[in-house]
């Protein structure tokens, strides 16, 4: 089975520097900051909040390609957006979940407590289910390579389970700084003011009266 | 609630410049629900549970818009992991709107709720305004939103019976 870092590895190749990336945190902010480093990154949306909060970037910015780089835990705490996501039929949002059917954490030597996919849960099927159409799970690079180009290029929602190993055996190195929650908000609020054309720090003053 | 302290909120909203709209419905604040649901100014977006309306609005305030959550009293409870990460953690600026469930003037005893909203937002380090009088809650609205804007924080307005029944 494929390593999550391979696919990461595999993602930052492929995606264009203006797709949105938010990622989850733990592995997938951690590895994806070490692998891509981009102003178009949102890192650290805690269990239950990177897809949600990829879905309201992609309903804000409809011009803009979102893609939620999200885990199998930490999409199963808020799993009800998957149905939102279907009915809203955000056209411009991909969900990738890197499924690696347990809860990993800060684990390095062996695989955490599974997750409900680590017994009879197909994330897939569940997304088919809500009515997102475009539904598929992957479990080698190539099908990963092909999934991404097509949602990449057609219209979405998108969602793609992609089953990799429980644990991380391949790790990124470290020599490059994650940005804090703080820091990366204003990076990343800064970046798409410039690039969208849209007010979001504004002025740091209210318009009281 | 009567429908004109229902469009009183949607005014507030409107005059803070609100442009998307996230939660859960409750019976205490339907006629708000649907009329924001109605108004394609508004954004509404209805959400399987208020934790996920948390990350809606969340990740809608960097793309450009000016978010409010509508929750209910209960609602804020479920709301709490993501309102504090992002209130605490990440700093962003959400407008939370709060029928106050168990203050004076709600005729069931909800009484759980005066126990948990207010101690719950202090909790979060959320500043919040309690609106007694139905006068009060344009202006409130608006200002907690400027607020929240410009000290990028999370702010709510909790509005107890006596101004909206």
């Amino acid at each position: 089975m494929v390593t999550r870092l391979a696919l990461l590895k595999e993602l930052a190749s492929m995606i264009p520097e203006d797709v949105l990336v938010v990622s989850s945190i733990g592995n997938n902010s951690g590895f994806w900051g070490q692998l891509a480093v981009r102003e178009a990154n949102l890192f650290h949306a805690t269990l239950g909040m990177c897809t949600p909060a990829a879905f309201g970037l992609a309903m804000a910015l409809p011009n803009r390609k979102v893609l939620s780089l999200d885990a199998d835990g930490n999409l199963l705490l808020n799993l009800g957006v998957l149905g939102t996501v279907a009915n809203e039929n955000p056209t411009n949002l991909i969900i990738l979940v890197m499924d690696n059917r347990n809860y990993l954490g800060s684990h390095k030597k062996e695989p955490g407590m599974p997750t409900a996919t680590g017994g009879k849960m197909k994330l897939e099927q569940v997304a088919k289910g809500c009515g997102i159409e475009s539904a598929c799970m992957v479990q080698d690079a190539a099908g990963f390579r092909e999934k991404i180009k097509m949602a990449l290029s057609n219209s979405g929602p998108h969602f793609i389970c992609a089953q990799v190993e429980p644990l991380d055996i391949e790790r990124p190195g470290k020599d490059k700084r994650i940005p804090d929650p703080r820091e990366n908000k204003y990076e990343f609020a800064k970046y798409i003011e410039r690039t969208n054309g849209v007010e979001i720090l504004g002025g740091g003053l209210g318009n009281f009266g | 609630m009567k429908l004109e302290k229902a469009k009183l909120v949607v005014q507030g909203l409107k005059a803070a410049g609100v442009d998307f709209t996230a939660g859960v419905p409750d019976a205490q604040f339907i006629e708000v629900y649907k009329m924001l649901a109605a108004d394609p100014q508004m954004r509404y977006v209805g959400t399987a549970n208020e934790a996920e309306a948390v990350g809606v609005g969340f990740g809608a305030w960097f793309g450009g818009k000016k978010p409010a959550l509508i929750l209910a009293t209960s609602g804020l409870l479920v709301a709490t992991y993501h309102l504090a990460r992002v209130n605490i953690l990440h700093e962003v600026p959400l407008l939370v709107v709060i029928p106050y469930r168990g203050d004076i003037g709600d005729p069931r005893w909800m009484g759980l709720y005066k126990k948990t909203t207010e101690p719950g937002l202090d909790a979060m380090d959320v500043p919040y305004r309690v609106v007694s009088r139905s006068e009060d809650i344009v202006r409130t609205i608006k200002e907690c939103n400027e607020s929240a804007r410009a000290w990028l924080r999370c702010i709510a307005v909790v509005l107890n019976e006596e101004a909206l029944w």
